[in-house]
């Protein structure tokens, strides 16, 4: 199996790492802020991150200091970073990891961002159930204030970096970002159309940039050790650096993977993570988390890079591989996406909010031996109407389990529905619509 | 400031070429190019929120459909919304919206004139492809007004975001998640908010209702009549629907009027007044003592008679006349003809003398106007508002909006002069959105300005023309403020110089500066000087005669601006003229073919003391309940008995009418036309939406019928014709229907102010010394200090009989701070017994931290027992009476 030498992961793969100060700086930690602060003016910050080729780890792959690039130039007034630490894709738990084992090495890369964007305040939109996580960061954050790597004077230049943690209160929509800033205004989390886009009206309608907390951890690597080492990673120039994925399902080993983007899928799952549990053949994986079309067999030699993935029909995402194989119903398995999405969708748009308990209804009623074949063009059409009409990508996301096993699986809707109509017509099955 | 000119964008929408000011929705532009493009959660008062995406439409060059609703014009853009793909696209987002919804249009009060019945006529099948479950809202109870159907609901919060974005009320949130999305209001308790109506209106479906006309109609069976609601001086445009006489439900049209289709509590929900059972329907005569019907032959008669009999034996000036500003300018104008010319006295006098007066005569001083110098449209776009003594939202709700827009969404700054502190309740308060609250007590608004004035001449921000163009003025004003010690300001205000500064800074350097005056002002001792200092302030910051900028006094009764302009007052005629003014009288006297009587007229207090000293003999009374408004140390109801004939011309049989030995039945404004003129001086068409309840008649025709009967023929054939001989004394009056241009200060008017006119009050009205006493009316036997107020959801004492009010607010109740509650050990809704040494009544309280320390508040609807508290002070000038402030103590019962 081929080694590959972990960036973010390195610290805690160190037997007896515990995540505190005093190991993060003997690892080497905020030494990164120390050769910025003060000495690099933050627009050489910007552009050294731009260099580098870091794109988003959050699930759109935004190049990151273009984005940053679009806060308003000759702007004075206030503006706010936000780490995006929501992390609720099923088949996700990277930045987890990455905040409740190696807090510091994110609080930096916080901190680095807030120096290249002139900002003071940063707040870590956390996930409601990562109540340790939550805590962690909090301990962390006052270790940094105490050691003046936060608050107000950090390490003596003057500036104000203050990081609060907002904890989320259950809700998959405010991990997109809008809808997070409504969140962490008090409101109620429903995405905002867009444009405007953060940039520009953010948070209480200032400047905001939102990044993803893999995002931020990879800043101080980049500082430390160069745009050009970090470009030379991966696929460069669209793909450079290292991605965790996050493996789950029929694996032998699940579990979060640093490696090199541009590694086939092959690679990560039977060499990365142990290969298939059992005996069983995979069946099928997604390569992105639950909002990335699923990917067959076919696929294994698709590069785990940007592109590629998205030229094989599906998206990197969130970096959450989930493996399935032989024997997996995968009409059941879009059923439990589609389960997913049903009770995450916010209800802003009607297309997403009537399209999710519409198909949800359709697909439970086919697994339940109720379906019709004509329920196939429906669910078709229906995800065609909800794909690309709504606020946010929630509803392009929500669609792509259907529409690639109906792609890959149709025979297994098909001979569902033959077995249904085997039976006689039978009285249509009511599912309850009310929750729990 | 000269606005910038306009950028325009120029663009293409199916075909027709348009050009439309940059910053247009795709939406809007398409509608001014006559192309309708389907929306559910678009409103043009609402930014937009994108979510229903029923408006989607295809834009040359971008990829995917384009929500026409959220999306700006551009240059040289290519919008297509008819297209098959467009087409296609409404179909399935329309096909998602009637996935979960009942289709329960016979039982649905919107049927008829609901947008998604509408577009489902356009765009849908006969029949569905839904076959799954719709999901299924249990019925639930949501308040005595409103009622939802949840079912229905489109999730388009179009509701919501009206509470939050244009009431400022913030009632309305949705609640759980996907299709399970239900509006409810917070913490889902029985909804308590301002009940404006506002969400019914702008709900596109049938999911938020009226209950007051629950299933009683089909919007098509109804009949509409366009009018002005009566119960405030805002003017709202409303339309009284009817059904067989009955009025059934009143809305106002998005755009219309100067309301722009936003209503209040009172105009939503308060039109059954004129349908109540209580109404009087025959004339009623005195007969042996007690009030029995008769024809109207009889009753007019022997009011006829009587008025020509006592006019031989005791001259005209033994009669005094009353009118209600709730009256049409029509009957206003006809009141005071009869009054002046078939009786031949000036005694005579309307509501406007409870404060509005007070506001018309400072403006003639000061700039020779009767009316405001700027429209709504000007607070909307003014940098800088001052509110002084004005819980605008309670009185002037609508004025109250225009504020609201103006801070909320143009970011004006906000200046408050108020007895009410900043605090959430369920009523919006204007004071949370001012970013300079000076919280003072009622009988401190004069110190406060003053303070303001103060740091405006020591801070240097004196419009530097002033020096030269009246240095006597300016000298006079510099030298009193410099008089005052900031301590002293900050002992009566609780202000500090620092905070006066800082205000006064904002509100002198903006360049369109409005200043809102209210009841607080207006019917508050000192009230007419207080005003005229308030000219000061503007003239002192040069903002005086800008255009944009200038004085508004905000009426209280739907025609109180009317009132004074037909003269229905003792020292003005039409026009207004001043009565002592021959140019004046000779005009009118010229129109109406006949001399006028010249001897000055008696005012409301006055009246009544003559009357009571035995004076006075007779007195018309239109609409008017003295005996219910004033204390009861006003002894109006011992200066009623003592006159040998009292006549009024009544909608009920009040504490007033009572007393009559004529009582005339009056038609209320549902049944009438005419006109009234609103606060901003806006003359609006007033249309009957139902035949006359009973025998009633309008008051101009009585006027007319009386008059003739008495030998002084003044006939009319309608309202139309009186309008008309209106129109030629007040010009203005010619124009009804778009917002004419305000009018000008008059120079030589300003000059004469500037010159010698504001010397004759100027030391009074710059001492600090006085204020804050004699508004104590009982003496400092008391704790705390009684401030009779007005609701939101009454208008006077008529609202009272409104259904619909009644279930919001049925009763008086004192509202007071929770400190000084919890200092006097009293809890929400505990019996008081509230006294000084004129009487005492008992009570509940509640508790509000709107509501300063020292001061508890009851609304005047409700104020019968409280009146035994109040005494009365007459303002030397303009003999408003005085008297909604005393001093109390309150004990637990
Ligand atoms: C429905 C939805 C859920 C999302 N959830 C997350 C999330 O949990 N964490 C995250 O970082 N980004 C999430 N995103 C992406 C964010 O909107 C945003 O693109 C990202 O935080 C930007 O950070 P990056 O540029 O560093 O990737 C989500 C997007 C959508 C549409
Ligand atoms: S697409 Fe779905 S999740 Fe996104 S805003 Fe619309 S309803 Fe909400
Ligand atoms: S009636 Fe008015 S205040 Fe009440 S919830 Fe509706 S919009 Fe809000
Ligand atoms: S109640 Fe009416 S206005 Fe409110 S969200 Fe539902 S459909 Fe829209
Ligand atoms: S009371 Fe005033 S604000 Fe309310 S609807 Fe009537 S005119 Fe409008
Ligand atoms: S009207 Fe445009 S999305 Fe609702």
């Amino acid at each position: 199996m081929p080694k590959h030498e972990p960036v973010l992961l390195k610290n805690m793969l160190q037997p007896g790492y515990t995540g505190s100060l005093a190991d993060y700086e003997r690892a080497g930690g905020y030494q990164a802020l120390r050769t910025v602060l003060g000495k690099i003016p933050p627009a050489e910050v910007t552009h050294m991150v731009i260099k580098s080729g870091l794109r988003g780890r959050g699930g759109a792959g935004f190049p990151t200091g273009v984005k940053w690039g679009f806060l308003p130039k000759d702007y004075t007034g206030p503006k706010y970073l936000c780490c995006n630490a929501d992390e609720s894709e099923p088949g996700t738990f990277k930045d987890r990891q990455l905040m409740e084992r190696d807090p510091h090495q994110v609080l930096e890369g916080i901190a680095i961002a807030c120096y290249a964007i002139g900002v003071e305040t940063a707040y870590i939109y956390i996930r409601g159930e990562f109540a340790l996580g939550a805590k962690i960061l909090e301990a962390a954050i006052r270790e940094a204030r105490a050691a003046g790597y936060l608050g107000t004077n950090v390490l003596g230049t003057g500036r104000t970096m203050n990081v609060w943690v907002h904890r989320g209160a259950g809700a998959y929509i405010c991990g997109e970002e809008t809808a997070l800033l409504e969140s962490l205004e008090g409101k109620r989390g429903l995405p905002r159309v867009k444009p405007p886009f953060p940039a520009t009206h953010g948070l209480y309608n200032k400047p905001t940039v939102v990044n993803n907390v893999e995002t931020l951890a990879n800043l101080p690597h980049i500082i430390t050790r160069g745009p050009d080492w970090f470009a030379s990673i991966g696929s460069p120039p669209k793909s450079a650096g290292t991605r965790i994925f996050c493996v789950s399902g029929h694996v032998k080993r699940p579990g979060n993977y640093e490696v090199p983007m541009g590694i086939t899928c092959r690679e990560l799952i039977f060499e990365q993570a142990g290969g298939m549990r059992s005996d069983k053949p995979l069946k099928a994986f997604i390569p992105g988390g639950a909002s990335a079309p699923f990917l067959t067999p076919d696929h294994l030699d698709v590069k785990l890079d940007f592109e590629s993935v998205a030229q094989a029909g599906s998206m990197l995402g969130s970096g959450g591989v989930t493996v399935m194989e032989e024997g997996t119903d995968m009409v059941w398995a879009a059923l439990r996406l589609t389960e997913f999405f049903y009770h995450e969708s916010c209800g802003k748009c009607s297309p997403c909010r009537e399209g999710s308990s519409w198909l949800v209804q359709t697909l439970r009623r086919i697994v339940a031996g109720q379906g019709r074949m004509q329920d196939l063009e429906t669910l078709t059409d229906l995800c065609q109407n909800i794909a690309g009409r709504t606020v946010c990508a929630f509803g392009d996301a929500e669609v792509s389990p259907i529409l690639s096993t109906l792609k890959y699986w149709r025979h297994e809707y098909e001979a569902l529905i033959r077995a249904a109509e085997a039976d006689g017509p039978t009285e249509l099955l009511m599912p309850t619509a009310a929750r729990h | 400031m000269p606005h910038a000119a306009v950028d325009t964008v120029t663009l293409t929408i199916d075909g027709h070429h348009l050009t439309v000011p940059k910053g247009t929705l795709v939406i809007e532009a398409a509608r001014q190019a006559g192309v309708m493009v389907p929306h559910f959660c678009y409103h043009p008062k609402l930014k937009p929120d994108a979510n229903c995406r029923m408006c989607l439409v295809e834009v040359e060059k971008m990829p995917k459909l384009q929500t026409a609703c959220s999306t700006p014009v551009a240059e040289g853009m290519v919008v297509r919304t008819a297209t098959t793909v467009v087409n296609e696209a409404h179909k399935s987002v329309l096909e998602f919206i009637l996935a979960n919804h009942p289709l329960d249009c016979p039982v649905c009060d919107q049927g008829g004139r609901c947008d998604l019945q509408d577009f489902s006529h356009q765009y849908t099948p006969t029949t569905s492809r839904f076959i799954e479950v719709k999901r299924v809202f249990p019925k639930e109870y949501f308040s005595p007004l409103i009622e939802t159907q949840m079912n229905r609901c489109v999730q388009c919060l179009r509701c919501v975001r009206y509470c939050d974005e244009v009431m400022d009320v913030k009632a309305l949130a949705p609640s759980g998640r996907g299709t399970m999305t239900e509006i409810k209001s917070f913490l889902h308790h029985e909804l308590d908010c301002e009940f404006c109506g506002g969400c019914v209106q702008i709900c596109p479906v049938g999911a938020i209702t009226s209950r007051l006309s629950m299933y009683e109609y089909r919007p098509w069976m109804l009949k509409r009549a366009d009018t002005v609601c009566t119960y405030c001086g805002d003017g709202c445009q409303i339309t009284i629907q009817t059904k067989d006489n009955q009025l059934v439900e009143v809305m106002s049209a998005q755009g219309a009027g100067r309301n722009n289709g936003d209503l209040c509590a009172r105009g939503f929900f308060g039109y059954h007044v004129s349908t109540h059972p209580d109404r009087l329907r025959h004339p009623l005569i005195r007969r042996d003592g007690v009030l029995v019907q008769a024809t109207w032959e009889e009753a007019l008669e022997l009011v006829a008679e009587t008025a020509v009999r006592l006019k031989l034996a005791h001259g005209p000036n033994a009669f005094a006349g009353l009118i209600a500003a709730r009256c049409t300018n029509e009957d206003l104008y006809l009141f005071q003809k009869f009054m002046r010319l078939a009786i031949g006295t000036n005694h005579l006098d309307s509501s406007a003398r409870y404060g509005q007066i007070n506001g018309v005569r400072a403006l003639r001083r000061v700039q020779g106007t009767h009316r405001w110098t700027v429209t709504f449209e000007d607070i909307v776009s003014a940098d800088a508002l001052l509110l002084v003594g004005t819980n605008i939202t309670e009185t002037n709700p609508i004025t109250g909006l225009k504020v609201k827009e103006a801070v909320k969404k143009r970011q004006a700054t906000l200046l408050t002069i108020d007895s009410l502190e900043p605090a959430v309740g369920a009523i919006s308060n204007i004071a949370n959105l001012s970013s300079h609250h000076f919280s003072v007590h009622p009988d401190r608004f004069k110190p406060a300005v003053l303070g303001l004035i103060k740091a405006v001449v020591e801070d240097g921000h004196v419009d530097p023309t002033l020096a030269q163009r009246a240095p006597a003025y300016l000298q006079t004003i510099s030298d009193s403020v410099q008089d005052l010690s900031w301590p002293a300001i900050e002992a009566a205000t609780g202000g500090t110089p620092e905070s006066f500064r800082e205000a006064a800074r904002t509100f002198a350097r903006s360049a369109r500066a409005v200043i809102l005056i209210g009841q607080g002002v207006l019917r508050t001792a000192d009230g007419y000087g207080l005003a005229t200092t308030l000219l000061d302030l503007l003239l002192l910051t040069g903002q005086h005669g800008r255009p944009g900028c200038g004085l508004a006094p905000l009426a209280e009764e739907n025609n109180d601006q009317g009132a004074v302009e037909m003269g229905a007052v003792a020292e003005y005629l039409p026009g207004p003229g001043d009565l002592s003014d021959p140019a004046a009288r000779s005009r009118v006297a010229q129109l109406w073919k006949e001399d006028l009587p010249q001897e000055p007229g008696l005012t409301l207090m006055p009246m009544l003391e003559r009357a009571r000293a035995g004076a006075l003999k007779a007195m018309f009374i239109v609409g008017e309940n003295p005996v219910g408004s004033l204390p009861l140390s006003a002894k109006a109801k011992e200066a009623l008995q003592s006159l040998e004939f009292l006549a009024c011309q009544e909608l009920f049989l009040t504490e007033t009418a009572q007393l009559a030995h004529v009582v005339l039945p009056a038609c209320s404004y549902a049944e009438k036309d005419g006109t009234f003129t609103n606060t901003e001086g806006h003359v609006q068409a007033v249309r009957h939406a139902i035949d006359p309840i009973g025998e009633s008649r309008p008051d101009w025709e009585i006027f007319s019928a009386l008059s003739v009967l008495m030998g002084y023929p003044l006939e009319y054939g309608d309202a139309k014709e009186i309008l008309k001989e209106i129109r030629s004394l007040i010009p203005d009056y010619g124009r009804l229907g778009p917002a004419p241009t305000p009018m000008r200060p008059a120079t030589e008017a300003v000059d004469g102010y500037l010159h010698t006119g504001y010397a004759t009050d100027a030391a009074d009205r710059y001492a600090l010394s006085g204020t804050g006493h004699e508004a104590r009316g009982a003496g400092n036997d008391g704790h705390l200090t009684l401030l009779i107020a007005q609701s939101l959801f009454h208008s006077g004492k008529l609202s009272t009989r409104s259904k619909g009010l009644l279930q919001v607010q049925a009763e008086g109740s004192l509202t007071l701070n929770p400190a000084d509650a919890a200092r006097l050990g009293l809890a929400d809704r505990d019996q008081v017994r509230v006294t000084n040494n004129l009487g005492a009544m008992t009570t509940t309280v509640m508790l509000a931290e709107r509501v300063p320390k020292g001061l508890v508040l009851f609304p005047e609807h409700f104020d019968q027992e409280a009146r035994r508290l109040l005494t009365v002070s007459t303002d030397p000038v303009t003999q408003v009476p005085y008297y909604k402030l005393t001093q109390v103590t309150i004990e637990r019962l």
